[in-house]
């Protein structure tokens, strides 16, 4: 068993899917992945790829466009050094924040660690997200006693048709009968400034894990806001190792999230879309090395539609593959470009409009006029600076 | 981490050999192919290069230089001994970070940074020790186990010779066991020796921030030489007051089932085989 299960998808889908992602396991979805199918919810395929759970990094690599961020295990050993440190001492540190931030009382402090259920290395995620789920309501029943601080709750999701498990790393906490996330980031906020990016990035994986929250205890009967949209981040302070506990509205994320995890295509239909014979196979021969030529998966990639925007070099492991792809096409632009230049697709074509080679089409002429005026606008600066 | 750093390194080589291989085979797609995983290979082995560095600045800064070449030379004391010294001065189940700051502080000598991976194996030779004569030893090193299965906690070491409740952790007991060591370090800061008495008022600083009312706050901010070892026994107690009850009934439930269930070496090292389905929760 993987930890991504897919349950609820018919065989012949799951068939489908490993066909496409080869002779390999999944690669597990999280909430950071989640969060970046939310930014470009247009992209087939990226779908695809993270619907059959093909290891884009390594494939990216393969074709020869490695991908220039991703999860390094450092950063991720960094990350999961400060949490270890805010939980150290049954979670003193974070005990202390949430009594000075939110006014929990002091006999709250009971502590349950779900990542760990019966003390085996390997658990099932069915036993964890059972125990978690178990727990979790035990708490929004409101029985007395049942629990303040939830360690790596394992929560469910559905997304694009498929069940998907997330193994955040954080608390789930319990308080005055609402439950908050806590995300623990090891970015630095200092004088109370962060660098908005990242908190931008660590509020939409913190609203998955409240959506999830939220259809976790839904599904049982409970209410789901009892789940709050204020959710905690607590980052390292000043450069120290001091943390610092700051309240981050999500409900904007949620409905982001909510509305783009409704609209994302159902997996079936997107696979009827495709090739037959279209798969990301990278299966290795005996020395290790991926049998398949890079030119067949490049051709693969090609079959699917991408709608490549620069935003995707932040979020997806393909970027530079389809940035290169998307070469002269105003879309690689930028949202803002591409709607200012609306009908016009390629930049060959703009380049010529504002220099009045080419005479605009009908629907063109706007974006022809305010392109020369440009062209001007350009031309007189350039020549001041020249003098 | 340097474990993966040591398989990247290994990788590395074994991905050089391939190109060169390739090369001479003049199998062009598949070389193109090596060389992109060759490049990440090296890029991340550059990453965590530059990370151990500032790594080791940041633990240098923070703590007493700690390093694991250090350390085998650093103390005469085998480690067993040294985890039991410090867990006795605790007197309860704890983790390897904190067992090696505490024994760094009150004992002298460099940290020896206990890591998970040691603490495995110290685990397990002290677990086929006992296994194969029983309680030869005056003491092992055994673990705390969980309330709700009797499992082994997760990186937690605890001392055989203590009574099965002080071993078992509930969901209370975590916080309860951080106000005991937090007392148990205050009544023994007195007593360190002249050079100690920096790392063992910076420990006990940073137990006390983490109790109300334990920094007596004079002018607000109290820094590590501040902190009064009366104030914080008087805070740890005051708190401890509020979850001994409840924590100390849930141990006592636990242990009794312990007895009942539990062989001699699963009462000490936890019984992680047993799936008790049907949770009565
Ligand atoms: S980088 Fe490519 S595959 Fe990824 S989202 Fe953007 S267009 Fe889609």
């Amino acid at each position: 068993m993987t930890s991504t299960s897919i349950i609820g998808t018919s065989d012949g889908t799951a068939q489908r899917l490993a066909e496409i992602r080869g002779g390999v396991r999944p690669t597990r979805h999280n909430a950071r992945t989640i969060a970046a199918l939310t930014r470009n919810p247009g992209c087939a395929r990226r779908a695809v790829l993270d619907g059959a759970g093909v290891d884009k990094q390594r494939l990216a690599a393969y074709i020869d466009f490695p991908s220039r961020f991703g999860q390094s295990q450092f950063a991720l050993a960094r990350g999961n050094a400060f949490e270890a440190q805010v939980k150290a001492n049954g979670c003193a540190d974070l005990l202390s924040l949430l009594r000075e931030r939110l006014g929990l009382p002091i006999p709250e402090v009971a502590y349950d660690d779900l990542e760990s259920v019966t003390g085996r290395d390997k658990e099932s995620p069915e036993v964890r997200y059972a125990r978690s789920r178990a727990l979790l309501t035990r708490a929004a029943s409101g029985d007395s006693g049942a629990g303040t601080l939830f360690d790596h709750p394992l929560l469910g999701l559905e997304v694009a048709g498929q069940r998907v498990y997330l193994e955040p790393d954080l608390i789930a906490f319990q308080h005055e009968g609402r439950f908050h996330v806590v995300e623990i980031k090891s970015f630095a906020v200092v004088d109370g400034q962060a660098d908005p990016s990242k908190v931008s990035a660590a509020a939409i994986q913190a609203a998955v894990y409240v959506l999830a929250m939220r259809e976790m205890l839904a599904e049982s009967g409970y209410d789901p806001t009892i789940v709050s949209h204020d959710v905690v981040l607590v980052c390292p302070r000043d450069f120290s190792n001091q943390p610092t506990a700051v309240l981050v509205d999500v409900r904007k994320q949620l409905s982001v999230l909510r509305r783009q995890l409704g609209r994302m295509t159902k997996v079936d239909q997107m696979l009827a879309a495709l090739p037959a014979n279209l798969s990301f196979d990278l299966a290795p021969d005996a020395a290790g090395v991926p049998t398949r030529a890079p030119d067949a998966i490049v051709d693969a990639l090609h079959a699917v539609d991408a709608r490549y925007a620069p935003d995707c070099l932040a979020v997806c492991e393909l970027a530079y593959f389809c940035r290169n792809e998307a070469k002269g096409c105003t879309a690689a632009l930028g949202t803002s470009a591409r709607e200012e230049l609306g009908g016009i697709e390629r930049v060959e074509t703009a380049l010529a409009l504002a220099h009045d080679e080419l005479a605009p089409a009908e629907d063109q002429a706007e974006a022809a006029a305010l392109l020369r005026s440009a062209a001007r606008l350009r031309a007189e600066l350039m020549a001041g600076v020249g003098l | 981490m340097a474990e993966s750093m040591e398989m990247l390194e290994r990788r590395i080589d074994a991905l050089r050999a391939e190109v060169r291989r390739s090369v001479v085979a003049r199998d062009g797609a598949r070389t193109r192919a090596l060389r992109a995983e060759l490049r990440t290979a090296e890029r991340v082995w550059e990453q965590a290069i530059a990370e151990l560095t500032d790594e080791s600045d940041s633990v240098e800064s923070s703590e007493s230089s700690e390093s694991s070449e250090q350390l085998a030379g650093g103390s005469l004391v085998p480690v067993r001994e040294q985890v039991h010294h410090a867990l006795i001065l605790l007197s309860v189940p704890a983790a390897p970070r904190l067992v090696a700051e505490v024994h760094a502080a009150f004992f002298g000598g460099t940290a020896t940074s206990l890591g998970a991976n040691k603490l495995t194996h110290l685990r397990r030779d002290e677990k086929r020790s006992f296994e194969t004569a029983p309680y030869a030893r005056p003491y092992y090193l055994c673990s705390a186990l969980t309330a709700e299965h009797l499992a082994p906690a997760r990186g937690l070491v605890a001392v055989s010779t203590w009574p099965l409740e002080r071993r078992i952790v509930g969901p209370l007991s975590p916080r309860v066991d951080f106000l005991t060591a937090a007392a148990r370090l205050a009544e023994r800061a007195g007593s360190v020796p002249d050079g100690s008495v920096a790392t063992v008022s910076r420990l006990l600083w940073r137990f006390a921030t983490n109790i109300p009312g334990a920094t007596s706050s004079r002018s607000g901010v109290a820094g590590h030489d501040t902190v009064d070892p009366a104030v914080v026994i008087r805070a740890a107690e005051a708190e401890r007051e509020v979850h001994a009850d409840a924590d100390q009934a849930q141990r006592a439930s636990a242990a009794d089932r312990a007895r009942r269930q539990l062989d001699n070496v699963q009462q000490l090292f936890g019984s992680p085989l047993r799936t008790l389905e049907g949770k009565t929760a």
